[in-house]
């Protein structure tokens, strides 16, 4: 009896064993955005971050409701007023070159973020951060230039990660992480091959390899996926969706996320200087036609709030189509007869010149004469963008704080619709320095009511991402790609 | 005829720097450079600064155009903008890819174009000439894309015989290409062999109207003969021409193809580097598509005067 107890431990044993061996290789595209210019160094501007995301770690993460929670920091305080932060690290991690991570490779990869030389488009996210030190070993302390009470939301920056001391010169090309993935060969333009990581901190991966290939063109990728030669396409279009559920071979997920389109009327220029245009400019639109309009449904109405629908801090407001309200602010204003705009426009987002002809025919009821000026891509965001009156724009997802920063704060370098409002600035100051969840809470929804009172951009939805996978991927977290644990994704 | 050709490389030389002035002032004329294509919305203050400075873009157009006509003389191409590499080993690949593309079409597509054409010629509105010549009207009029998507969702989505995609890097050994490359080739087959078929066609019909053979029917000359010996050899001629065009343009980089098949060869590289403002390799891919158009063309010119006594003459007494 005890004999057959313990073959069949034995046996368990042995499946359990075979069970944890990664197999399988999973593939997914990537658009090559950068060209030849791509690169594996985290915070440069042509990072794939196809490919970072998966062999480096940062130290705080999201977990699956976007709350930031441990990754290479296992806990982190700050003093009374927020300025000092002491974040302590994972220990025992090792580097896929096999040094130990420490507190001094994380001095160095924030340093080096910060770094004016540098100039890395990330240095703004955390820009009030003002030194970094270590304390020993294992923690780290930073100090910032004014009370952040939201830290660690920032730290889950998507290009935040940690790389080892030292190794800024090379990183683009080694790629040497702490993530669940090593590099193997790294081609932008064609695959990069990654291999399960069998020291990762979190348990080996489920799969055995991965492959991130270069496809430049959209049709191209979805003919990949539908033939079976990749296994997932994030950002698949409504459309598409619908030959992918026909079909038993392949899953959809749908999430939400807090990336956005919007119109940009300048708040500099006349006639939008006039705060009761820029009102009746926003109040014309009917956002839940430009939902099933524009994007078949597939997107969150929004408020002109930039905060995403799954933010916590996301504010509830309400915004519906108002053409008495916006003719009587605009005769009000002075343009009694309706007023002309040109509404810059290129394809270089798809959805634009759909959603400014909605637009248009909304807008029209108002008396606003919308005329549609198509413009090229090549150079949209040189010589169209923040600089003609009225344009397109389309951001990602950002944390609440950033997002409202980023693009509203007058001294914003992102500053597209040249927004400057004391009350706003204030609101943002106080929201950062206030430690208390709920007024914290309050004061970015304060904010985010005085953008739609006062803003001078349109943001009507958030849009709704959809991925489609193959029906042999499985435990692939529904979520952003920023939260997705991919030593979990397995394939049959 | 020697003198003839010296004269036809030189106008060459001339039409491909011309080529090089043309292109490097349509790219500088383009809104915005390498830099402000790469960052975007970042391209601003120190950014920009220390991207323009590594690339050299702060100097005077002139200058950057005479540095890189020097090197493009010695057989130096430079280095790509962004990536910093050799443009001899980018293109290189690239041009390999292309030739592998285009070998593929020319040796199914030639001899198919061919064979059809004399055929729905000799039997001209008969069944099998209405067959081949309203198919060579399709494979001519639906738009390259559309066959594309067409034979990839048949051929690789529904039956599942070959990938739909390519996925093969750029300098991937030539055997690695299969058979991924096979649906790209069928594509481009069908529209090449469209094309001269329709030329084939024609030119045959009108040599067999012609005086020449009516004379040798009337003087009882067998019919295949004739054909054989009188008409074809005349008929084939002016084909020779559209031949080198069609090469010229399989050569040249077949973008639209290139892109649906996510295919590395020069037309894809050439949109890309354009959307990059990448001068260095849009000017390098530009002389090569430049220099095979005129080389193919001198080729096929030289081709058909060997071909025709009476025009290897005229060129002797003149000369």
């Amino acid at each position: 009896m005890k004999n057959i107890i313990g073959a069949a431990s034995g046996l368990v044993m042995i499946a359990s064993w075979a069970f944890a061996e990664p197999q399988g290789t999973f593939r997914q595209a990537h658009e090559v955005g950068s060209g030849s210019a791509s690169s594996l160094d985290p915070i440069s501007k042509g990072r794939v971050f196809q490919v970072t995301e998966k062999i480096m770690s940062r130290l705080v993460r999201p977990d699956m409701e976007g709350r930031p929670s441990p990754d290479l920091a296992v806990k982190w305080s700050a003093n009374a007023d927020a300025t000092e932060w002491t974040m302590e690290l994972r220990s025992g991690v090792t580097f896929h070159d096999g040094t130990t991570f420490g507190s001094e490779d994380v001095v160095y990869s924030l340093e080096r973020v910060l770094d004016p030389e540098m100039d890395s488009p990330a240095r703004s996210a955390i820009s009030m951060i003002t030194n970094v030190e270590a304390i020993d070993e294992s923690s780290v302390k930073l100090t910032l230039g004014s009370s952040f009470a939201d830290l660690p939301l920032l730290l889950m920056d998507y290009r935040l990660r940690m790389i080892p001391e030292g190794s800024g010169d090379m990183i683009a090309t080694t790629g040497i992480g702490t993530g669940p993935f090593k590099l193997e060969s790294f081609d932008a333009e064609g695959t990069t091959k990654l291999v399960a990581n069998m020291d990762y901190y979190e348990g080996a991966p489920a799969v055995a390899e991965m492959e991130i290939i270069g496809i430049t063109d959209g049709q191209a990728r979805l003919q990949a996926l539908l033939g079976g030669q990749i296994d997932m396409e994030r950002g698949i279009t409504s459309q598409q969706r619908v030959m992918l559920e026909g079909s038993d071979k392949f899953n959809v997920q749908t999430i939400p996320t807090g990336n956005w389109r919007g119109l940009i009327f300048r708040t500099d220029v006349a006639p939008f200087s006039d705060v009761r245009v820029r009102q009746a400019m926003r109040m014309v639109a009917d956002r839940q036609a430009m939902v099933d309009l524009v994007m078949g449904g597939g997107a969150v109405v929004a408020c002109d709030t930039p905060v995403g629908p799954r933010d916590q801090y996301r504010a509830e407001l309400d915004c519906p189509q108002d053409i008495e309200g916006a003719k009587a602010l605009l005769a009000e204003a002075g343009f009694a007869d309706g007023l002309d705009v040109d509404l810059y426009v290129a394809t270089l987002e798809p959805t634009w010149p759909i959603l400014a002809e909605v637009y248009q025919k909304q807008a029209a009821a108002a008396g606003i004469r919308v005329n549609i000026k198509q413009v090229p891509s090549d150079g949209y965001w040189s010589e169209v963008w923040m600089q003609k009156d009225a344009v397109t724009t389309r951001w990602n997802e950002r944390p609440a704080d950033q997002a409202l920063n980023e693009i509203y704060l007058s001294t914003a370098k992102w500053n597209e619709s040249y927004y400057k409002d004391e009350a706003f600035d204030a609101l943002l100051s106080q929201a950062r320095s206030e430690l208390d969840f709920d007024k914290r809470r309050e004061l970015y929804t304060q904010a985010q009511a005085h953008l739609l009172q006062t803003a001078g951009t349109l943001i009507p939805y958030h849009v709704t991402r959809l991925v489609g996978t193959t029906a042999r991927v499985s435990n692939l977290d529904e979520v952003e790609n920023n939260s997705v644990r991919w030593h979990l994704v397995s394939v049959d | 005829m020697l003198a003839m050709l010296f004269r036809r490389l030189g106008l060459g030389a001339i039409t491909v720097w011309l080529v090089s002035i043309i292109i490097f002032l349509g790219v500088e004329m383009l809104p915005g450079d390498a830099c402000t294509a790469f960052l975007e919305r970042e391209a601003k203050g120190k950014l920009l600064e220390n991207c323009r400075e590594d690339l050299g873009l702060n100097r005077p157009a002139l200058t950057r155009y005479a540095e890189w006509a020097k090197g493009a003389v010695q057989g130096d191409l430079g280095v790509s903008a962004k990536g910093q590499k050799p443009i001899s080993e980018l293109v290189g690949y690239r041009l390999r890819n292309t030739l592998l593309l285009a070998s593929g079409a020319m040796l199914a597509g030639i001899p198919l174009a061919l064979f059809l054409g004399v055929v729905s010629a000799l039997w001209r509105d008969r069944p099998v000439d209405i067959v081949v010549s309203t198919l060579a009207i399709f494979a001519m009029t639906i738009p390259e894309f559309v066959s594309a998507t067409l034979l990839i969702l048949v051929f690789s989505v529904w039956l599942g015989w070959v990938p739909g995609i390519v996925l093969t890097p750029a300098n991937a050994p030539l055997v690695e290409f299969f058979p991924e490359v096979l649906l790209p080739i069928t594509v481009l087959t069908l529209v090449m062999t469209a094309h001269i078929l329709r030329t084939v066609r024609s030119s045959v019909i009108e040599a067999l109207a012609s005086e020449y053979a009516q004379m040798a029917c009337l003087k009882g000359v067998p019919y295949w003969q004739m054909v054989f010996r009188h008409v074809l050899p005349n008929a084939l001629l002016p084909t020779i021409n559209v031949i080198a065009l069609t090469i010229a343009w399989l050569l040249g980089g077949v973008v639209v193809i290139e892109t649906v098949f996510n295919y590395p060869g020069l037309g894809r590289m050439m949109i890309d580097s354009i959307s990059d403002r990448d001068l260095p390799v849009t000017q390098a891919i530009a002389l090569i598509i430049a220099t095979v158009y005129v080389g193919v063309n001198l080729a096929a010119d030289i081709l058909t005067m060997l071909a025709n006594p009476r025009l290897r003459t005229m060129h002797i007494r003149k000369g």
